[in-house]
């Protein structure tokens, strides 16, 4: 039986829009296991970045609970959810989100740094995490802008991996790049997940939710179905063709 | 049109805070330009006014009735430098009164307020009220700095007796409405002065020569001097001062009573034109920020077809619609604010200063700030020509070029949120050199108001060595007759006493030209030295001209000059240049065996006394006159009289100090304001991206905070770095006029440190309330955009 690590209880999230109340999730529970690359999927305004920012500690649910390795986070403060996440969470965003003023290496220090002082130990993971995401010496010190969308994608994701996290969480992350940038993302986080990492990611993509073994899919604020498929083996035909049934089933 | 005034409505809506903290600037920047403005021009102009308006006359001579003689009638009808003379009969008195609670001294000339006047007219303030048996007319001075109202009492003590008088009202005019021109003015109805005058004696009359001269440089003071007594000649420099002639010059007056708003002025001027510098940096700092922040809008409305000319006009016109109510509010407030000034003025000229409104000097002050204004919006936002409306819908790439990765994190050490505001710092050049530049400027200010401030207040020696005389605790004016070398000598050995010589004021003429004197035998005993260049007369035939003296007669050290006394004259080397405002800056210094071949019967009068410390000067000088009454003229108590002397300025300058201290941290305060807020607004994503990753708010407002502290540091080092060192240079040019050639106040480095280092604090916490507002950008506000 696999080991719960994220588990939500009656979870709810309105958003108040000129002065009309929206219920973006609506007493929504659920569970991700250790080790899952759990996928989120489900048509546009369904709820899966609020369920994804809510897990992650982003964003505070307005009612129910989040039991994050059995600590209750959806009470916690700004600054402490702050702590939590660099402790806990490594993030990749669609739009990358480094930081246009920092270096490759830096951008990645900067989140390393917040946990470590080992100033020389934390760099040299952050070049070997560089290193084993194909990013070679002469990008580390380039900036963002000077970089195509798939390395500045990889180096966010190294950013997320610094800290060595409990959950990775990756909102469209091949989003904004081409297929090309976009498959080696992927197998990245697959890589990642074959040794263990827990990664949780939205995608409205057939081919990305491919590579998780748990997809779920919401509709309305709720998680509509579940869909098990086992761990990414890349060619086979009968575990894509289960998928795509099943999103045929919701309604994808 | 529409459209561009549309626009800069919407700019000015959208940004309500900078709006507000701009408006604030060009308020206190049009405040203090108006105000020191109309100082600098109609203060001078105001008192030629109220001499034309009461035809004040160029110089009056006051003579005692023993001294005075139908020959100097004469002499003045006939001398062709003399235009007219109005004659006017007085007491003339040395009497003390109850002034802000202690005892004052001063020369009282007390007229007949039923006798007219053609010439040196005086003129009421406010209310007069019917007089009764003992009552007075009062110098305005009274009123506004002494405190008193009408139907007070007022005790004069002449001689031992006191004479209470009822205050019936205030009177104004050139020459006797201050009580630091030689003689305060009083005026009393013909039946009270008759009595006072039958009281007194008629040691007490004398009679007041108000003359207006064809030239200035004349010798008609001289030519009534040849006319006196001559036993009484030597009474010319008793500091009692009533025994001989007395004269004074209408420009000596002026001098005196605009002296103080002149170096006002400037100070007020130059302090407003920091400030004014400061909101242009500003501004400059706002535009190009607001076009980073609005790039995208600017593409938009570049692709809808607004040219580059409109989207600059509306820029324009939102700078200069903000600094033109900013400024028209603040010389609305500057003339709400000129009765107040004119108050303090008042403290020390006693003349009431009504300011109206002056069209020509606001409307420069207007046109100047919106001119300057103008033109920096449009050299700054000239940069939108060249900006295609691609680029800008991209958000503009031309504005983020960064070029070097300061500090890598990898190889620097420090605390992650001071390495990560030194980087921002090091990023965001421009912006920190503005920051130093303008902290430098106001610390400049801020150290210069200090350094007054403290000098008018705690340390009160420099400001009061300003007249050039020679500072000691109290002064014994011997008889002219007898031998007092015995008593000089008891005095040196009295237990109180540190230290005892003569220094004497005589009035000599140099090269035709009025000068008072200072005589001394060996000046190296003095303690205030006020030669600024040069050295003081080491043998007879030298002398130390003031400064402004000198330039006046175009001699310097080397130099030869004639001196003249009566009929005798001689040629002087000068040695040095000295400062002091004594009589305007037209003073010298002699020595003893200097002055003896002009003067043979001068004999050394005023025995200069210094007390050893904790020896209360007012007690010393009452055992003086207990036991030595018989060899004095009078025994003053200088530490008192330079209190009382002082206060006017004093209080004048401290306020003026403490003004620019607060100004400067309102100002730093509101370009932190500013600049950090414009910092927050343009670094959101940033801020949001380091919240994701797990920064807290607390790290990131010590981030942003840090970043700004280096430029702060530098430009306090700087600023009072340049303050420490040019403070009396500013000085020496904002006195030049008193006489102050070489400013020589003091400068404590430690409370300009302490001083700097309470400004970089107060900065620093005003930063960290300002960054408070991180903790409203949220993450995923972030992420959701």
């Amino acid at each position: 039986m696999r080991k719960v690590i994220i588990k939500t209880n009656k979870l709810s999230k309105s958003f108040s829009s000129g002065g009309v109340q929206q219920h973006v999730l609506k007493n929504l529970d659920m569970e991700i296991g250790a080790g899952d690359f759990t996928i989120i999927m489900g048509s546009s305004g369904a709820g899966k970045s609020t369920l994804l920012y809510a897990l992650s500690g982003m964003d505070k649910p307005t009612l129910g609970s989040i039991a994050f390795f059995e600590q209750e986070i959806s009470k916690l403060s700004n600054d402490k959810l702050a702590v939590f996440r660099r402790l806990n969470c490594g993030f990749v965003f669609q739009q990358m989100f480094l930081l246009d003023n920092m270096s490759i290496l830096d951008n990645i220090l900067a989140a390393g740094l917040l946990i470590s002082k080992d100033r020389k130990a934390i760099t040299a993971r952050a070049k070997e995490l560089l290193t084993q995401v194909g990013l070679t010496e002469e990008i580390w010190s380039k900036f963002p802008t000077q970089l195509s969308g798939g390395e500045a994608q990889r180096a966010a994701i190294v950013r997320a991996l610094i800290n060595q996290p409990k959950v990775v969480f990756a909102d469209e992350p091949t989003g904004a790049l081409n297929s090309a940038a976009g498959k080696a993302v992927l197998d990245v986080l697959t890589e990642l997940n074959n040794k263990g990492q827990s990664i949780v990611m939205v995608t409205h993509d057939l081919k990305s939710a491919r590579r998780g073994n748990r997809i779920l899919y919401m509709r309305d604020g709720v998680i509509h179905g579940v869909c098990e498929l086992g761990p990414y083996v890349s060619g086979d035909r009968e575990r894509h063709g289960k998928l795509q049934a099943f999103l045929m089933e919701m309604g994808w | 049109m529409r459209k561009l005034t549309m626009l800069s409505f919407a700019n000015i809506r959208k940004s309500k805070g900078h709006t507000v903290s701009l408006f604030l600037m060009f308020l206190i920047a049009a405040l203090l330009l108006n105000a020191g403005s109309l100082v600098f021009a109609n203060f001078g102009g105001f008192f030629d006014k109220i001499t034309r308006e009461l035809q004040t006359s160029d110089a009056y001579y006051i003579i005692p009735n023993r001294m005075y003689s139908e020959e100097i009638d004469s002499y003045l009808k006939t001398n062709p430098n003399v235009q007219n003379v109005q004659k006017a009969e007085a007491l003339w008195a040395n009497g003390s009164m109850p002034y802000h609670e202690e005892k004052r001294e001063a020369r009282f000339l007390l007229y007949d307020a039923d006798s007219p006047r053609e010439h040196s007219k005086w003129k009421w303030i406010g209310e007069q009220l019917p007089p009764d048996s003992m009552s007075i007319y009062l110098p305005y001075v009274m009123n506004v700095d002494g405190g008193y109202k009408l139907n007070d009492p007022f005790e004069l003590t002449i001689k031992d007796t006191r004479f209470t008088f009822t205050i019936k009202g205030f009177t104004e005019d050139a020459f006797f409405s201050s009580l630091d021109t030689g003689n305060l003015g009083a005026y009393l109805p013909h039946e009270t002065y008759e009595s006072l005058k039958k009281q007194l004696g008629a040691s007490y009359g004398a009679t007041v020569l108000f003359v207006n001269l064809a030239k200035s440089d004349n010798d008609v003071e001289a030519g009534i001097r040849e006319l006196l007594p001559k036993d009484d000649s030597a009474a010319s420099s008793q500091r009692d001062g009533t025994g001989t002639l007395f004269s004074m010059e209408l420009k000596l007056v002026q001098l005196s009573r605009t002296l103080m708003s002149s170096m006002v002025s400037v100070m007020m001027m130059a302090f407003a034109a920091i400030i004014a510098l400061v909101c242009l940096i500003v501004v400059r700092f706002r535009i190009g920020n607001s076009i980073e922040e609005d790039m995208t809008k600017i593409g938009s409305l570049k692709a809808v077809g607004y040219t580059s000319r409109q989207i600059m006009g509306s820029i324009v016109m939102q700078y200069s619609l903000i600094a033109l109510v900013g400024s028209v509010v603040g010389i609305s407030i500057s003339y709400a604010a000129t009765p107040m000034i004119s108050n303090v003025f008042a403290h020390q000229s006693g003349l009431v200063w009504v300011q109206g409104f002056d069209s020509g000097v606001s409307s420069i002050v207007l046109c100047g700030l919106l001119m300057v204004v103008m033109l920096v919006s449009f050299l700054t936002s000239r940069q939108l020509r060249r900006l295609s409306p691609i680029v800008a819908l991209r958000g503009g790439i031309v504005t983020h070029s960064f070029k070097r990765n300061h500090m890598p994190l990898h190889r620097t050490r420090g605390r992650l949120p001071f390495v990560l505001g030194l980087k921002s710092m090091l990023q965001n050049s421009k912006q920190s050199l503005m920051i130093g530049v303008i902290v430098a400027a106001v610390s400049f200010a801020s150290t210069f108001g200090l350094v007054m401030f403290y000098n008018t207040t705690v340390d009160t020696k420099a400001f009061a060595e300003t007249p050039g005389i020679e500072i000691s605790n109290a002064v014994a004016v011997l008889k002219p007759d007898g031998d007092h070398s015995s008593f000089v000598e008891s005095v040196r050995s009295m237990s109180e006493v540190r230290k005892a010589q003569f220094i004497d004021q005589t009035t000599i003429k140099i090269e035709d030209t009025d000068v008072a004197t200072f005589v001394m035998d060996d000046y190296s005993a003095k303690e205030t030295n006020t030669v600024y260049k040069g050295r003081y007369p080491l043998h007879g035939n030298e002398v130390v001209l003031a400064g402004v003296l000198a330039e006046k007669l175009d001699k310097t050290i080397g130099d030869r000059v004639m001196i003249r006394m009566g009929d005798k004259q001689g040629e002087y080397r000068v040695t040095g240049l000295s400062q002091g405002s004594n009589m305007g800056g037209m003073n010298a210094s002699l020595r003893t065996d200097g002055l003896l071949p002009l003067h043979a019967d001068y004999k050394q009068q005023s025995l200069q006394i210094y007390l050893k410390p904790g020896s209360p000067a007012d007690q010393f000088v009452s055992k003086l006159e207990h036991e030595y009454g018989s060899s004095l003229v009078q025994a003053v108590d200088m530490d008192k009289s330079m209190e009382q002397g002082m206060g006017m300025y004093v209080s004048i300058v401290s306020k003026v100090g403490t003004a620019m201290l607060v100004i400067t941290i309102v100002v730093v305060m509101l370009v932190l304001y500013f600049v950090i807020h414009s910092s927050i607004i343009r670094k959101k994503r940033e801020l949001g991206i380091q919240k994701a990753i797990g920064f807290t708010t607390l790290q990131l407002m010590n981030q942003l905070s840090l970043g700004f502290l280096p430029p702060i540091l530098i430009g306090v080092l700087v600023g009072s770095a340049i303050g420490i060192t040019q403070t009396n240079a500013v000085m020496s040019v904002a006195q030049r006029a008193m006489g102050i050639m070489k400013a020589n106040y003091v400068i404590l480095p430690s409370w300009v440190a302490l001083f700097g280092a309470a400004l970089i604090l107060l900065s620093y916490f005003t930063s960290m309330l300002i960054t408070y507002r991180i903790r409203k950008i949220s993450a995923y506000a972030l992420v959701s955009e």
